[in-house]
């Protein structure tokens, strides 16, 4: 194991899902990556993976007394370790969310990078919990004032739980914005990894059900997304010792 | 109606307009229904918007923005005196807004709409103020094709809110007081860090025995 990022953005819409499979697959050049989909109450990463009749999911491993491997949900799928999760309401009320770290835990033994794609919220346990697990944050916004204060908010909720930001990835950029962007980097705790166009290569991408670098690795968002990944910095930790630090990671029982 | 009369004398220019006919007054929770029902009624006149949020701004912001058969033309903060994108960013803030929305006569703006330095792109303040894509994307059809060329600048509005480091301060301050008293809502404060909060009364209690967290480790 090398390091854990939580994709986060604090609102829905700036291309989370979109950036966690980019930067997954941009980054399986050089790793083994996982991806989690850690938004377990409005879970998507399946339908962006081509895996919409996953039989397992994350949400069977949050069920407590299941004796499901997390093996049997995660899917092989574009160069990448994916474990997706469920869409059913029934299933979101079953899962307990501070399993998640004995997930996370267990798969952190197996992979080089895990990326977990965080709930557009901050408003509960569930939804924080990625945040409060991964080593650092990769926060995804658009370059709008609303973005840009739930990416700030997103940063404080992380850095009060020691994860500090990895990189600031501007989505759906329409014009330059270079300004902003450089702007914005000396209120953030990371480089701003790329500028990413809006791209109707996103949206058929979404639409096929394939990752965008599956989809149209020589669009002008992939190339992107590609930057973005050179400019991660992977760190270079020990395995063993992160993989403790998940399961000994303090989250009680009460949800 | 007009801007600030006792301005400092700067030399951005205020806005004056006809009162007008008052159509609505109400709180909204999301300052996209206003913009949508002036779009929908092609309403040309002005809205006055007075964000309810009080932390962030302390009280400095009272906006007026102005449409033009239903799509947005200018914006104003009365209280600071700054227009245009500056106005739209200061007015850009979480939570409910105290909304009036008048009716005006298309002459009685005429003038007002000829100062450029307090125009915005049409869609800037669906995009801004109630962070709507579909809302920003219906005005910006809706808006004839010379007003097209105000949206050159539509990233105006973002480089004043992130040149506003008071303001940056006071949301990353806000978050993190809320990341603390959350974390004791769900039992996660143990897994909070201690070292991260030098200005938190109680961040020393944070990093007890085998508090572990995402930053933990390789910093």
């Amino acid at each position: 194991m090398v390091e854990a990022f939580a994709v986060a953005s604090g609102k829905g819409g700036t291309g989370k899902t979109t950036s966690t499979l980019a930067l997954g697959m941009a980054l399986a050049a050089d790793h083994d990556v996982t991806v989690v989909d850690a938004d377990t109450g409005m879970a998507n990463l399946l339908f962006h993976a081509g895996l919409d009749d996953a039989a397992v999911t994350l949400h069977d491993l949050l069920v407590e007394g299941t004796a499901t491997d997390v093996n049997e949900a995660t899917y092989e799928r574009f160069g990448l370790s994916v474990v997706p999760c469920g869409t059913s309401l029934a299933g979101f009320e079953a899962a307990e969310p501070e399993r998640l770290r004995d997930v996370v835990a267990e798969l952190a033994r197996d992979t080089d990078v895990l990326l977990l794609d965080s709930p557009a919220a901050l408003g509960s346990k569930s939804a924080v919990l990625p945040v409060v697990l991964a080593d650092r944050v990769v926060v995804v916004v658009e370059p709008t004032i609303p973005a840009l204060s739930d990416g700030l908010k997103v940063q404080e909720y992380a850095r009060s739980y020691g994860t500090e930001t990895a990189g600031v990835l501007f989505n759906k950029v329409r014009g330059g914005a270079d300004d902003v962007a450089a702007q914005a980097e000396r209120h953030f705790g990371g480089p701003v990894l790329a500028n990413v166009p809006e791209s109707d290569a996103v949206r058929a991408a979404r639409r096929a059900g394939e990752p965008l670098i599956a989809h149209a690795p020589e669009s002008e968002a992939a190339a992107r997304y590609r930057r973005a990944a050179d400019r991660l910095d992977v760190r270079d930790g020990d395995g063993d010792a992160v993989a403790d630090r998940f399961r000994s990671a303090v989250v009680p029982d009460t949800p | 109606m007009s801007g600030s009369p006792e301005g400092d004398g700067s030399a951005s220019p205020t806005l004056t307009v006809p009162r007008g006919t008052l159509l609505r007054s109400r709180v909204v929770s999301d300052v996209g229904t206003t913009l949508s029902r002036a779009l929908d009624r092609g309403l040309t006149g002005y809205a006055t918007l007075v964000p309810q949020e009080t932390l962030l701004l302390s009280g400095k912001a009272r906006g007026v923005l102005t449409f033009e058969d239903g799509v947005p033309v200018l914006a104003y903060n009365t209280v600071t005196d700054s227009g245009g994108p500056d106005a739209l960013a200061e007015l850009a803030v979480p939570g409910p807004y105290r909304v009036e929305l008048y009716a005006v006569d298309r002459s009685g703006l005429a003038a007002a709409h000829e100062e450029e330095s307090l125009r915005v792109a049409p869609d800037a303040a669906a995009t801004e103020l109630a962070d709507d894509a579909d809302l920003a994307e219906r005005t910006r059809d809706a808006a004839p094709g010379e007003r097209l060329r105000d949206g050159d600048d539509e990233d105006d509005a973002v480089a004043a809110f992130l040149a506003d480091d008071d303001r940056i301060d006071a949301i990353r301050e806000q978050a993190r007081a809320e990341a603390r008293d959350r974390a004791a809502e769900w039992g996660l404060d143990d897994a909070l860090d201690g070292s991260a909060e030098p200005d938190g009364d109680d961040a020393d209690a944070a990093a007890g025995d085998g508090a572990v967290s995402g930053g933990a480790v390789d910093r």
